[in-house]
């Protein structure tokens, strides 16, 4: 028999690994949504480049097509593991932030096409660094990394060379980020 | 007096166990990501599954995916069990029930 000292260091190997499971998991859903809005943003950032006038349709579609990807992802996760991720107080947390982020793109203020590519970017980066500080530290390097290259795409990237820049730093950012945390 | 499990207590087939109950039921995890979890190499995880196996603790699962073999290991409802009960006993431990 082991005596109380022995026990207690065996429950805290216990408590690491369950805690090291579940990052674990959140980390490999969270990376499936990354990659398939990475992708999205990436797309629609190349669209309107290529095709400006469309540009409202296209981030229309990015947020319908986002929200139908992440219910479905949600699905086949449940599916396998019987946990329900992406849920309808989920999908009202996320339309709240968006329209709080319309009400300051477009009411409260102004901002020119540059401006709210900046914005929206670094809006939802500041939702996953604060996902981080729950649900690990990963989410605060990507959402860091990829604000760090949006304000230099903002201040030192000219003209039309700001949406390429974007697709690349945004959506590729997200895809990158998505498939590092999908190996941590 | 509740007894520690022999097959449980070795400190990496703890860990294994430990893992694959933090999971819903009948949802396992792959030799490749309990390996990272563990820290443990590839002949001694290989090993210590065996061990849990033959006891009915766990399940093991070859399938490929692709042209890859995938190996996924489930915690069956007697290792589900036996963990529960392990880890009673080490709490019983703790407070001094035991000793």
């Amino acid at each position: 028999m082991i005596d109380s000292k022995e026990a207690s260091a065996a429950l805290a190997d216990i408590d690491d690994i369950v805690q090291r499971v579940r990052q674990s998991r959140i980390y490999d859903l969270a990376s499936q949504m990354m990659i398939m809005w990475g992708v999205l943003v990436f797309v629609a950032n190349i669209a309107t480049w290529l095709w400006p006038k469309g540009a409202y349709t296209y981030w229309l579609a990015v947020y319908v097509l986002g929200i139908a990807g992440s219910f479905a992802i949600s699905a086949a996760n449940q599916a396998a593991t019987g946990v329900r991720s992406f849920d309808m107080r989920v999908l009202l947390a996320f339309l709240m932030f968006v329209a709080f982020g319309f009400l300051c793109a477009h009411v409260l203020g102004h901002f020119t096409p540059r401006q709210q590519g900046t914005f929206w970017t670094i809006y939802f980066m500041l939702f996953y660094a604060l996902a981080g500080l729950w649900f690990g530290h990963a989410f605060v390097v990507i959402a860091l990394g990829i604000t760090a290259l949006t304000l230099i795409g903002y201040f030192f990237v000219t003209g039309d060379a700001f949406l390429p820049w974007m697709a690349v730093v945004n959506g590729g950012g997200l895809i990158v980020g998505g498939l590092w945390m999908r190996r941590s | 007096m509740a007894e520690l499990d022999d097959i449980i207590h070795q400190p990496l087939r703890l860990k294994i166990m430990a893992a694959l109950n933090a999971l819903p039921a009948a949802t396992g995890l792959e030799f490749a990501r309990l390996k990272k979890l563990t820290g443990a190499t590839d002949g001694n995880l290989g090993a210590h599954i065996e061990t849990l196996a033959k006891a009915g603790y766990v399940a093991v699962d070859k399938a490929f995916v692709g042209k890859k073999p995938q190996t996924t290991v489930t915690a069956t409802a007697t290792g589900r069990g036996a963990f529960a009960r392990h880890v009673a006993t080490l709490q019983e431990i703790i407070a001094g029930k035991q000793g």
